[in-house]
C-alpha cells in the first residue's frame, strides 16, 4: 500500500468522525481491541492474532475523551507528515504533538493539561490508528528507533549498496527502519542465533563464535522492535534457517522469546509479518540451575514482580506446553532466577559449550 | 452569741454581683452593654417600633480603668415618675407579665447602677420621654442599698419640642475594654442575626460597628397572656383570691387562666371533687394549697397558647444569618408551640452552610433565648449537647465542615441555668424540640448538599469534555477540511445534550 492510499484511508476515517459531529451524532471510533482478551492464539499457525473484538472510543465518555482527543491529534500529525512528504519517527510525532491545552471554563477557572505525558501514550494511539484504518505504521512512513544489529555470513543490499555482515570486525551491521526494503542477497549460515542481551552479543562477536558456527547472530537489545523481528522472520521464511533464541532465565527473558516466536499482545495484528513460529528457546530455564550446576553465587532471588509476571505467563495460551508449565512452576516454587552471565560459573568459554550443547543435543523448548 | 440581721435585696446583689454576670471588669462591661441593649430592644420591637440603638463606650480614666457606657434608643420611654424606681429599686419591672421579653428579673439596670456605685461611685444619668410626651425627664440616680430605694441626685424637665421618644442612659464603671471588645462585637453581631429589622450603631475606643437594618418587616408583637393553671402555686392563688374576693371557684378559674373557660373549669372541679360555686374567699389556707396541687396535677387543661411568644420566624433567621455569617445557604425552621410545666415555648433552628463560615470539627453554635444571644457557658447549654449528639453524617455533613447552627428558644419563662442569663437548662421537652428543629433544618441542608453535589459532578463532567473541544476541532479540520468553528460549535452542543443542560443554565445553577 502506498502512502497516497494510506492518506486516503486516514482522511476517510476523519471525515466519518467530522460528519457525525456536524450532524450532532455522538462521535465514536471503532477500533479493534488490542487487549489480552482480544488476543487469539492460533494453534495451527502457532502465532497470536487480533481477535474480532472492537472498542468504541466515544468522545462523550469522560473516561475516553482524552484518548479520543489524542487519537484525533495523531491522525492529524500523520496526515500532515504524508502530505508534506516527510518521514517522522514515533518520537518525532510524540514531540510534535506534545503541548499544553489551556482551557478557561465558564466559571473562570483555568485548566491546563498536556496532550500527552509519556511517549507510551502517543505510541498507543499510533497503534490504534494502524488497526483502525488497517494500514501499517511502516506504510504510513512512520518509523521507530531500530535497535537491531546483525553479524554473520549474510549479504544484504540497501539503496544499491551491498553489505556483508561478516565484514564488520568487532562492530555490527545495523538494521534499517524498513526491513522489507532490503534485499537479502546471500546467506551461508546454518542457523540464526537471536541473543536477548547486547553484552552477550558483543562477546560472541569478539570471540568470533559466529564464524566457528556459521551462524547469523542478531540482537535487539531486550524487547525486540518490529524491524528486528521482521528480519528474523525473513531469514527463517526465505532461507529456511532454524532460529534459536538465547535469553536470561527469568519471566522477562521467556516472554521476549515468545514475542519473537508468536507475536505480542499489543501488536498481535502484526504477527502475520513478524512472528517466527519455528523459533526455539535455548535460554536458561529454571531446571538449568541444577542441570548446569550453576553456583549459588550467580543465583538471584526472584522479586514479587517476577512472580506476578510468571503467573501471567502460565495463563497465556501460547505458553500452554508441558515444558513451559514445568519450568514456570519450578520457578514459582523456588523463586530463583539466573542471567546468561551465570554460565561463567564454569569459565568464560562455557557459554559457547552451552549453546552448542543445547542446539546439538536438542535441549531446547519448541 | 449569734448576730442576726436582715440583708436588703440591693445589698445582697451588690455583694453577689457575679451571680448576675458582673464577675470582673471585662465581664461587667460586657454585661452592662447587654442589659442596656436588651432593654432598648424590649422598649421598641415589643411595641411595634423599628429599633434604632446607639451604644458608645469611651475611656474616662485609663489609669484606673474607668469607662463610660452610653446607650440610647427610640423606644416607648419610661414615664417620668417611674424613672427613679426602675433604676433604683431592685426587682422593679414592667416585664413580670406573661409575655415574651428579653428582660425577666427586674434586675438588669439596678445591677449596672450598683456596680457603678461600687467601682466609681458615680450615679447613673437617664434621659427619657414616653410616646407623645410634652416633656423630657432627666435624672441622676444612685441606690440606697440599705433601703433598696432610689436616691435622686438631680432631676430636670425639658420641653419635648420635636416629640422625641426613647431612653438614653449613661454610666461610668470600671471596665476592661480590651478584654471585652471581642465579645461585645460578637454579641452585637449575633443580636443583629435575630433582629435584622434593628439598626445598631456601636462606637468603642478603637472600633466602630454599624449593623444596618436589612428589613422593615417585624414579627408581630407578642400579646400579653394569662398564667397557665399548671404554673400556679399557693401564694399566687392567695393573691388572686385577694383581688377577686367575691368570685366563685368557677369564675376565678374561667377568668384568670390561660385557655380555661367555664367548660374546662367545670370539668376540672368535677375531677378535683370541688364545688364550682363555692366562694373563693371562703377557702381556707389548706384548701388553697390543695387547690394549687390539683391544678398542677390535672391533665385535662388545654395546652398553653403561644400568643404571648414572638419567635423571629424562619424568614428573618435566614436573612440575618446569611448577612451576618456570610453563609452560602441558610435553612431555618420554626417549630410549633410546645410547653413545659405550663410555660409555652417555641424552638427555632437554622443551619448555615459555607461562605465565610470557617470549616471546623464540630458545628459552630449560635444560641439564643428570647432573641438574646448567649455567649458564655456554652458547655452547660442544652443546645450544645443536642448539636453535638446530632447524627450529622446522616445529613451529608462530613467534618471538618463549614457549618453553623442557630438555636433560638423563646418562652414566657426561659429556664436559665443562672441569673447571668447565659445558658438554658436541660429540660426534656425543650431538648426534644431542639432535636426535632435541627432535624427539620438539617433535612433541608441535606437536600441542598445533594443538589450541589450533583451540580458539581455535572460541572466536572462538562469541563472534562469541553477542554478538548478546540484541540479536536482543530485536528479534524486539518484532516478533513471541515470548518473548525462549526466543529467546535457542534461538539459543544453534543456536550450540552449529554449533561442535559446548556452551559449558561449550568453556569446559573452552579
Ligand atoms: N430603654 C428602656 N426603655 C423603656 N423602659 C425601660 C428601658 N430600660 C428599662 N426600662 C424599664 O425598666 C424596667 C427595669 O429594667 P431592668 O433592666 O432593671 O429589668 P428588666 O429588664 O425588667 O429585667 P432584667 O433584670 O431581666 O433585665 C423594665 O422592666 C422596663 O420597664
Ligand atoms: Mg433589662
Amino acid at each position: 500500500m502506498d502512502r497516497a492510499e494510506v492518506l486516503r484511508r486516514l482522511e476517510e476515517w476523519g471525515a466519518r468522525l467530522a460528519k457525525s459531529i456536524l450532524e450532532l451524532e455522538e462521535p465514536a471510533m471503532e477500533i479493534p481491541a488490542r487487549t489480552l482478551s482480544n488476543t487469539v492464539w492460533d494453534e495451527r499457525a502457532r502465532m497470536l492474532r487480533l481477535g474480532p473484538e472492537r472498542i468504541r472510543r466515544r468522545f462523550l465518555d469522560v473516561k475516553e475523551a482524552r484518548k479520543f482527543m489524542q487519537t484525533v491529534l495523531m491522525l492529524r500529525l500523520i496526515a500532515e507528515a504524508i502530505r508534506e512528504g516527510v518521514y517522522p519517527t514515533i518520537r518525532d510525532l510524540y514531540y510534535n504533538g506534545k503541548h499544553t491545552i489551556i482551557y478557561r471554563d465558564p466559571w473562570g477557572r483555568t485548566h491546563s493539561e498536556n496532550t500527552w505525558e509519556e511517549q507510551d501514550e502517543s505510541n498507543a494511539v499510533i497503534e490504534d490508528i494502524e488497526v483502525a484504518v488497517n494500514a501499517l505504521r511502516e506504510e504510513m512512513g512512520v518509523s521507530a528507533d531500530v535497535k537491531g544489529k546483525v553479524v554473520g555470513p549474510v549479504v544484504i543490499r540497501s539503496q544499491g549498496y551491498e553489505l556483508d555482515a561478516s565484514k564488520f570486525g568487532e562492530t555490527a551491521l545495523s538494521l534499517p527502519v524498513n526491513v522489507d526494503a532490503l534485499e537479502i542477497v546471500k546467506v551461508e549460515a546454518s542457523y540464526v542465533l537471536v541473543v536477548e542481551k547486547d553484552a552477550i552479543f558483543q562477546r560472541l562477536v569478539r570471540e568470533r563464535f559466529w564464524s566457528q558456527e556459521g551462524a547469523v547472530i542478531i540482537t535487539a537489545k531486550g524487547m525486540p522492535d518490529r524491524a528486528t523481528r521482521r528480519f528474523v522472520r525473513r531469514l527463517s521464511e526465505e532461507f529456511k534457517l532454524p532460529v534459536y533464541v538465547l535469553t536470561d532465565g527469568d519471566p522477562y527473558g521467556w516472554y521476549i522469546y515468545s514475542v519473537y516466536k508468536s507475536g505480542s499482545i499489543k501488536l498481535s495484528y502484526e504477527s502475520e509479518r513478524l512472528a517466527t513460529p519455528g523459533a526455539k528457546f535455548i535460554g536458561l530455564t529454571a531446571s538449568d540451575i541444577d542441570e548446569y550446576k550453576i553456583s549459588d553465587n550467580y543465583v538471584i532471588a526472584a522479586t514479587e514482580r517476577d512472580v506476578k509476571r510468571a503467573r501471567e505467563l502460565l495463563r497465556y495460551p501460547w505458553f500452554q506446553r508441558p515444558e513451559w508449565a514445568r519450568e514456570i512452576n519450578l520457578f514459582l516454587k523456588r523463586r530463583k532466577k539466573v542471567e546468561i552471565e551465570a554460565l561463567s560459573t564454569h569459565g568464560l568459554k562455557f557459554l559457547h559449550d552451552y549453546i552448542r550443547d543445547k542446539i546439538r543435543r536438542g535441549k531446547f523448548i519448541d | 452569741m449569734y448576730h442576726y440581721e436582715a440583708l436588703p435585696a440591693a445589698e445582697w446583689f451588690r455583694r453577689n454581683r457575679e451571680l448576675a454576670g458582673f464577675h470582673n471588669p471585662a465581664r461587667a462591661l460586657y454585661q452592662t452593654v447587654r442589659e442596656l441593649v436588651e432593654n432598648a430592644l424590649d422598649a421598641t420591637e415589643t411595641y411595634g417600633i423599628l429599633p434604632t440603638v446607639y451604644v458608645r463606650i469611651g475611656v474616662v480614666d485609663e489609669q484606673r480603668g474607668w469607662v463610660s457606657v452610653y446607650a440610647e434608643d427610640n423606644g416607648i420611654g419610661i414615664p417620668g415618675g417611674e424613672i427613679p424606681n426602675v433604676l433604683g429599686r431592685v426587682f422593679y419591672s414592667s416585664k413580670y407579665r406573661v409575655r415574651q421579653h428579653r428582660g425577666i428579673f427586674g434586675l438588669g439596670l439596678k445591677m449596672i447602677v450598683l456596680y457603678a456605685q461600687s467601682t466609681t461611685n458615680r450615679p447613673v444619668y437617664v434621659r427619657s420621654a414616653t410616646l407623645k410626651s410634652d416633656k423630657i425627664y432627666e435624672y441622676a440616680i444612685m441606690i440606697d442599698t440599705n433601703s433598696n430605694s432610689p436616691a435622686v441626685l438631680h432631676r430636670q424637665e425639658y420641653p419635648n419640642k420635636y416629640k422625641w421618644h426613647g431612653t438614653a442612659i449613661k454610666v461610668c464603671i470600671e471596665g476592661n475594654w480590651h478584654a471585652a471588645k471581642r465579645r461585645i462585637e460578637e454579641y452585637l453581631r449575633r443580636t443583629a442575626i435575630v433582629a435584622p429589622y434593628a439598626e445598631i450603631i456601636f462606637r468603642g475606643p478603637d472600633v466602630s460597628l454599624r449593623l444596618g437594618r436589612r428589613t422593615t418587616k417585624m414579627p408581630p408583637p407578642p400579646e400579653e397572656g394569662l398564667p397557665h393553671p399548671k404554673t400556679v402555686d399557693a401564694d399566687m392563688l392567695k393573691q388572686m383570691v385577694r383581688e377577686n374576693g367575691s368570685a366563685t371557684l368557677l369564675e376565678l378559674l374561667a377568668g384568670n387562666f390561660d385557655g380555661v373557660g367555664r367548660e374546662t373549669a367545670r370539668a376540672f372541679a368535677a375531677w378535683a371533687g370541688l364545688a364550682p360555686d363555692a366562694r373563693v374567699s371562703e377557702l381556707s389556707q389548706d384548701d388553697l394549697v390543695r387547690l394549687a396541687e390539683r391544678m398542677r396535677q390535672y391533665e385535662g387543661w388545654r395546652r398553653p397558647r403561644a400568643v404571648s411568644l414572638s419567635p423571629a420566624g424562619a424568614e428573618l433567621l435566614e436573612l440575618g444569618a446569611r448577612a451576618i455569617l456570610g453563609a452560602e445557604a441558610v435553612f431555618a425552621v420554626t417549630r410549633k408551640p410546645e410547653s413545659y410545666g405550663g410555660h409555652p415555648f417555641i424552638v427555632e433552628a437554622a443551619v448555615a452552610w459555607g461562605g465565610q463560615i470557617p470549616p471546623a470539627e464540630r458545628p459552630l453554635l449560635l444560641r439564643y433565648a428570647n432573641k438574646i444571644p448567649l455567649l458564655y457557658d456554652e458547655g452547660v447549654d442544652v443546645a450544645r449537647k443536642v448539636a453535638d449528639e446530632f447524627s450529622w453524617q446522616n445529613y451529608r455533613v462530613r467534618f471538618p465542615a463549614p457549618l453553623a447552627v442557630i438555636v433560638h428558644v423563646c418562652s414566657t419563662k426561659i429556664p436559665y441555668v443562672s441569673a447571668g442569663k447565659e445558658a438554658i437548662a436541660d429540660i426534656p421537652e425543650i431538648e426534644r424540640e431542639i432535636r426535632l428543629a435541627l432535624r427539620d433544618a438539617a433535612k433541608k441542608l441535606r437536600a441542598y448538599l445533594a443538589r450541589r453535589e450533583r451540580e458539581a459532578e455535572l460541572v466536572e463532567k462538562y469541563v472534562s469534555l469541553a477542554k478538548y473541544v478546540d484541540e479536536i476541532a482543530h485536528s479534524l479540520a486539518v484532516v478533513t477540511g471541515a470548518s473548525r468553528a462549526r466543529l467546535a460549535e457542534s461538539l459543544h452542543r453534543l456536550i450540552e445534550r449529554k449533561i442535559g443542560m446548556t452551559a449558561e443554565e449550568l453556569l446559573r445553577r452552579a
